[in-house]
């Protein structure tokens, strides 16, 4: 940072905090402990400087390390241990739905070329998370499938800008997750579980705690932990 | 069960009905101060095609603005004057905008140096060393072309838009700037465009640039709205935009007037203005990143690289490098919208941890009781050991 002014280096400073502090809090509840995710933020920080390339049939391609490798292997640990084959089953399709819906946001409503739509709706930056943190939420009220739904939903996109590139013959390259850390891969992800906490939360708030009637016992386990549960009002964390 | 599956239901016809909402309030004539308060922070740079455009009246219907950039409620601009308007109603592609007053945008130049009084405390010497001079220029629309030079307005992944940033960090460069003119084509040109351009930014912010700027040309078809003659050229005009939806706004907008400050006194004319639109524009990513259109697709492309060699000469002033370094070193200026920005993210921060906890626990004294544990039991694990009073 040398050869900046102060108030930038603080700036700087203060946004990268807060962000990855957001990101520790979100791979907290995706099956990890505080020092697997503070490690796993530090490679994706590292990894971010990294780039596969993956070209071949004469299309530019990358993947980036930070910002793809490390969270799809997250992305499979997390599947890897989710609690019911179902919940990998809404986890999977959560993303495929969220695909779709974006996709079709983006063809539908924004159009194939916004200058000719002219539509204004919302950032596809922020449109990515709240459509996943939505979907996934709504196909299993998890935040583990929210984080899975939006890193593969945003994924399948770029794989559909692939598609576009090699079927229309346009001029350009696909850098998957090139952004590192900053990446809408990540940023979705992580903004996906906040939605899905906030309007869980919220949720449970309103119907007076989780329900529990008719769900797997194995699941619930963690509701009998006093420490977690009842009149002190904690969430599920380990 | 039933209750269950009652609340599941409510929470899918809310998500539901919020998207609903938003779709159909960002349609047409419902471009409204709700619309604007639904969409809040969410929102991205459309452009109107060629030949659509808005035109922003003043509240006694003189025309003050033209843009093909989508124009909002709760838009702000500041015209070449300094004068500032918001945009209080929007209907179809007219617009209507109140003054609300005068921005103080100066550029003081006196015997021993140059000093921005844009806050009236910063002061920028002329001249020094070991500050950072690499600047970084990309093109998110890298189709954007200038239709009398190059015979469209789009020619995808190799635009005349190109040719303009070109110009622009040959120009830096003679100046003593060291630039990286990232040529990466982000097609198709459509609502992905800034996803893919982001990753641009990024890898050109990881060489550790002073300032990060994103080269576009607008979509007005009236060119008598950006030619001027400028220091006795036909040049086209310039207009800063900022994303004023991220957290780095305050600090950008400040990049953006020191600009307009300097060129309003060495080029009057030449910047058209500052347009504080919705939208995030990557700038999230650095409190030194600006969007900057360089005329527009009806105007030659000469004119747009004459009016960009012109803008290029503001950078090393602004930024606190000196074309000629000399012995003596500095710190480069700072801004307060750093500070400012930086503040408003710690209170945004703390404002919505607050309310999250609130709900999250259902009382202020459980908001508190999880805060604590935050604060000892959460971080005991990381420090090895459990803390015990």
């Amino acid at each position: 940072m040398q050869g900046y002014p102060i108030g930038t280096i603080v700036l700087v400073i203060i946004a990268a905090v807060i962000y990855l502090g957001l990101a520790h809090r979100t791979l907290d509840r995706l099956y990890l402990t505080d020092k697997a995710a503070l490690l796993i933020i530090a490679a994706m920080i590292l990894g971010s400087f990294i780039d596969i390339p993956i070209t071949f049939g004469g299309i530019n391609a990358s993947v980036n390390v930070g910002g793809a490798v490390i969270p799809l292997i997250l992305v499979l640990y997390v599947l890897s241990k989710a609690g019911t084959s179902g919940e990998r089953i809404r986890a999977v399709l959560a993303a495929v739905i969220t695909a779709a819906v974006i996709f079709s946001i983006n063809t539908l409503i924004f159009g194939d070329d916004p200058w000719h739509r002219g539509r204004d709706f919302v950032d596809p930056l922020y449109v990515y998370p709240l459509v996943a943190g939505g979907t996934a939420y709504i196909a299993g009220r998890s935040r583990r499938s929210a984080f899975i739904a939006a890193f593969l939903g945003v994924l399948l996109l770029d794989i559909i800008d692939y598609l576009i590139i090699v079927f229309f013959n346009v001029p350009g390259s696909v850098n998957i997750g090139g952004a590192g850390v900053f990446d809408a891969l990540v940023l979705s992800g992580i903004v996906a579980v906040g939605l899905a906490e906030i309007i869980g939360e919220t949720r449970e708030r309103i119907q007076g705690g989780p329900a529990v009637e008719g769900r797997n016992e194995k699941l619930l386990e963690g509701l009998k932990n006093k420490n977690y549960s009842g009149d002190r009002g904690e969430d599920d964390e380990k | 069960m039933k209750n269950n599956r009652t609340y599941r239901l409510l929470t899918v016809i809310v998500f539901i009905f919020i998207l609903g909402l938003l779709v159909f309030c960002e349609k047409g004539e419902f471009k409204t101060a709700f619309s604007i308060n639904l969409t809040g922070e969410v929102n991205w740079g459309v452009e109107c095609k060629p030949g659509t455009y808005y035109t922003i009246y003043d509240q006694k219907g003189n025309v003050i603005e033209k843009t093909s950039r989508m124009v909002n409620v709760g838009d702000e601009f500041i015209d070449e004057d300094n004068n500032r308007y918001s945009v209080i109603k929007v209907k179809g592609y007219k617009a209507e905008a109140e003054l609300l007053g005068r921005e103080e945008i100066v550029w003081e130049v006196n015997g021993q140096g140059e000093t921005d009084v844009l806050g009236g405390d910063f002061h920028i010497p002329v001249q020094r060393v070991g500050v950072n001079n690499l600047v970084a220029v990309y093109h998110t629309h890298s189709d954007e072309s200038y239709i009398p030079t190059d015979g469209t307005q789009s020619i995808p992944g190799s635009g005349g838009i190109f040719k303009v940033g070109e110009i622009f960090a040959e120009k830096l460069r003679s100046l003593g700037m060291e630039v990286i003119h990232d040529r990466r084509s982000h097609e198709p040109h459509d609502a992905n465009a800034y996803r893919r351009s982001r990753r641009t930014s990024t890898r050109l912010l990881q060489k550790n640039p002073a300032a990060i700027i994103d080269i576009h040309r607008d979509g007005v078809p009236d060119p008598d709205f950006y030619i001027d003659n400028v220091a006795g050229q036909e040049v086209s005009k310039i207009r800063l935009v900022i994303g004023r939806q991220n957290p780095n706004m305050q600090a950008n907008f400040d990049f953006a007037k020191r600009l307009k400050g300097y060129l309003d006194e060495k080029y009057p004319g030449l910047v058209k203005g500052i347009y504080l639109a919705k939208g995030n524009y990557n700038q999230d990513l650095s409190p030194r990143s600006i969007l900057v259109e360089a005329g527009t697709h009806t105007i030659s492309r000469e004119r747009a690289q004459r009016g960009i060699a012109l803008f290029a000469e503001a950078l090393p002033p602004v930024l606190g490098v000196s074309p000629s370094p000399t012995p003596f070193k500095q710190e480069p200026a700072g801004t307060r919208g750093d500070l400012a920005a930086a503040l408003f993210v710690i209170l945004s921060i703390i404002i919505g941890s607050a309310i999250y906890l609130v709900i999250s626990t259902g009382s202020i004294e459980g908001a508190v009781r999880k805060l604590k544990q935050f604060i000892t039991v959460e971080w005991t694990n990381f420090f090895g050991k459990r803390w015990r009073k």
